[in-house]
């Protein structure tokens, strides 16, 4: 039997108008005020009809459109803005490749939910994410998930 | 009765005057948001998975159609046992008797009445050569109406047992003669089109592989195995039953939760170390999407359909929606045992997270002594098969055409229980393009073809379904158009197959397929845009449907003229 709990967690879910399983609005932070964009997922080549790994994990190519980015260099000593793929609790960063004002696809990301970052970076192939943030957006598939049932807050709420 | 009337009637549901025992009166009858709901005191014979509760509002309720268990009423013990498919080689020209009847099944430790052709489940695999052409006398035992759809075959447009476009249902006890060619060598499968959700979920289906005259057409392989992937749902010690006036589980089609291979919950195999087991996969269940693999071992994929690949691809796993099918071989390069799983990522509505989901299918065990032909280096050559590519260039021109014809995929309900409405209604935050396992399978069992509606919309005149009226010339290359809608009540994923025809995926989502091969069924994601060039070269009147039983059965159909 459902409970009230359970329920309210339900409704919880914030009613988003999604305008469908494959795009994410991307958003800016004050370090680049005037970018704007927005990504699209397109599954990525297979001999099928989806592409997915072999735990059945959907494999996309993301498509970026972006305008507004200032050069690098003018947030500090970065050459290269680079696309990641974050799980939601950050602790899993997967670097998808650099980006520019413009379309550009990189991939893949073979998340089931993720946080889609733009840093600004020293190269346009780092190791690790390490510059500001400058744009920022969530899978649609994140979309379902409450707060409280977020990952960040497992073990806090109990 | 008209050819359309009659498709309409049997698709949405012939009225069975068998068995509708569990119908019950409905205290509740004559309120607008359940206006079609019944309610039962005893409660929902669905099982629930682990973890996902029924929702307070349903409990009670029973589908608005009645329900019906085929062979109702007969005692398994007095049936004969289901035989495991026979191999039967025909030639040009041969006869083949092809029974539809009851027959008893051992399944996870219970005895159902269920149907199998001529006894079998799956039914006989009929093997080929390529361009020959068989007469099937199909004699109807079982106690519906039925048919014999030969699927993917591009036949002579009379044999292609569609009621209510090609011929009339086969009443039981009946005949009905069948001339089947075979123009294109690839993996097949016969199945009935009355009552599809009914008759292929009790195991009417079986196989055929058409031979082509080159040895060499797939490359070698050590053994070649015939897989039918199909699933069943039961709850306790009983089936659960059927819709009795049309298909119940109509939003997303009913998925088993006993997974079946060649009608089996458990399937074994016996190999040797290095063997390259060549596997023909066909999807015969309703609903259910698969994502296939051999434990690890190396696997490419070869064919589809009705053709070759351009070029062969390795694979981490398989795709198969319903109706499918794939040629893939599998390379068991040590000893041991490999485990052949359905791993898919289930989502929990409830909590909103995603959950790995594994079945375990079967295993093939690999014996450490060595096969005897060692084709390892075959396996790792990844075959240009220029034919085909030769095959395709004729089309390549008309791939950036305009499309000829545009369809989106939507849904109408109407009447569902109140409880469903609200929980659809704020679980629209995220839909999965595909939905790979039943999260909600309270809300699908009490959906019938009564409350909900399938629908392919014609873009440039806004009919739909059998009011489309499409005529092609023979000989047109047609290049569809479909739109798989993720903002109508329920999306979901479609197999989308067309009779009597061959065709190409030659975009998704805008972005072009690199690597072709000739389809009759093409999987549509919730969301996508998939581009399909029809070689629309078989005259006749054709079906162009959703392959989930429960969707065809709502509705989701229509016919396509190739005028002569």
């Amino acid at each position: 039997m459902i409970g009230v709990r359970q329920l309210s967690l339900m409704f919880a879910v914030p009613l988003l108008i999604a305008a469908g399983p494959y795009d994410i609005p991307l958003f800016s932070t004050p370090k680049a005020p005037r970018a704007s964009g927005s990504a699209r997922l397109v599954f990525a080549q297979s001999p099928f009809g989806i592409s997915v790994t072999a735990d059945g994990r959907a494999q996309y190519d993301v498509q970026v459109a972006v305008s507004g980015l200032p050069s690098p260099s003018s947030l500090g000593a970065f050459r290269a803005y680079v696309a990641w793929a974050a799980t939601p609790d950050l602790q899993r960063w997967d670097r998808l490749g650099p980006i520019a004002n413009g379309t550009t696809t990189v991939g893949h990301v073979t998340l089931n939910k993720f946080l889609l970052v733009i840093t600004a970076e020293p190269d346009s192939a780092p190791r690790s994410h390490a510059g500001p943030t400058v744009l920022h957006g969530t899978s649609p598939s994140g979309w379902l998930q409450s707060f409280l049932n977020h990952p960040m807050f497992r073990g806090i709420t109990g | 009765m008209n050819g359309r009337a009659a498709l309409v009637a049997i698709s949405l549901g012939v009225p069975l005057a068998i068995g509708s025992a569990q119908q019950k009166r409905d205290p509740m009858s004559g309120m607008d948001h359940m206006q079609g709901m019944k309610h039962d005191s005893a409660g929902m014979p669905i099982p629930m998975p682990r973890g996902m509760p029924m929702i307070p509002g349903l409990i009670g309720l029973v589908p608005s159609g009645g329900t019906f268990v085929p062979g109702g009423g007969i005692d398994p013990a007095r049936l004969p046992l289901a035989k495991p498919s026979q191999l039967l080689r025909l030639a040009d020209g041969d006869t083949i008797d092809l029974t539809a009847m009851l027959v008893r099944r051992r399944i996870k430790g219970h005895e159902f009445a269920m149907y199998g052709f001529n006894g079998e489940v799956p039914g006989p695999l009929i093997r080929v050569p390529q361009n020959a052409t068989i007469i099937a006398r199909f004699h109807n035992r079982i106690d519906l109406p039925s048919a014999v759809h030969w699927h993917g075959v591009r036949l002579d447009n009379r044999s292609d047992g569609a009621p209510g476009v090609t011929q009339e249902p086969v009443a039981p006890g009946g005949s009905y003669v069948y001339r089947v060619h075979f123009p294109d060598a690839g993996i097949y499968w016969y199945h009935p089109h009355v009552r599809e959700d009914v008759e292929q979920a009790m195991g009417l289906f079986g196989n055929m592989i058409v031979d082509s005259p080159d040895a060499d057409y797939y490359g070698p392989a050590n053994s070649e195995h015939a897989l039918m992937l199909d699933d069943l749902l039961i709850n306790a010690d009983t089936l659960v039953p059927f819709g009795a006036d049309g298909p119940d589980f109509a939003l997303m089609g009913r998925v088993g939760n006993v997974l079946l291979t060649n009608g089996e919950p458990s399937y074994a195999l016996h190999v040797r170390r290095g063997e390259v087991a060549r596997f023909y996969l066909t999807n015969a269940a309703s609903s259910r999407t698969y994502n296939l693999s051999f434990g690890g071992a190396q696997m490419k994929v070869i064919a589809s359909d009705q053709s070759r690949f351009e070029h062969e691809e390795l694979v981490p796993s398989v795709v198969l929606a319903p109706a499918e099918r794939y040629v893939v071989d599998v390379r068991f390069a040590r000893a041991g045992r490999y485990a052949i799983v359905n791993a898919v990522q289930a989502i929990n509505h409830y909590k909103g997270e995603f959950e790995p989901e594994v079945d375990t299918l079967g295993f093939v065990t690999v014996d450490a002594a060595p096969v005897r032909a060692d084709y390892g280096r075959a396996f790792a050559t990844m075959r240009v098969n220029s034919a085909v590519t030769k095959d395709v260039d004729r089309y390549r021109g008309y791939f950036d055409k305009p499309p000829d014809k545009e369809l989106t995929l939507t849904v109408q309900t109407t009447g569902l229980a109140l409880a469903t409405v609200q929980f659809m209604t704020i679980d629209t935050a995220y839909y999965a393009p595909v939905e790979w396992i039943d999260g909600m399978p309270d809300m699908n069992w009490l959906s019938t073809s009564k409350e909900v509606r399938w629908i392919l919309r014609d873009d440039a005149t806004g009919k739909e379904n059998m009011d489309i009226d499409w005529h092609v010339a023979r000989g047109s290359v047609v290049k569809l158009r479909l739109f798989n809608d993720p903002k109508s009540f329920h999306p979901m994923q479609h197999p989308i197959h067309l009779h009597g025809q061959r065709m190409l995926v030659i975009a998704r989502d805008g972005v072009p397929t690199r690597n072709q091969v000739w389809k009759d069924t093409a999987l549509i994601p919730v969301g996508s845009t998939v581009d399909l060039l029809i070689d629309a070269s078989n005259p006749g009147d054709w079906m162009l449907h959703c392959h989930i039983a429960e969707h065809l059965g709502a509705g989701m159909m229509t016919v396509l003229h190739v005028d002569r």
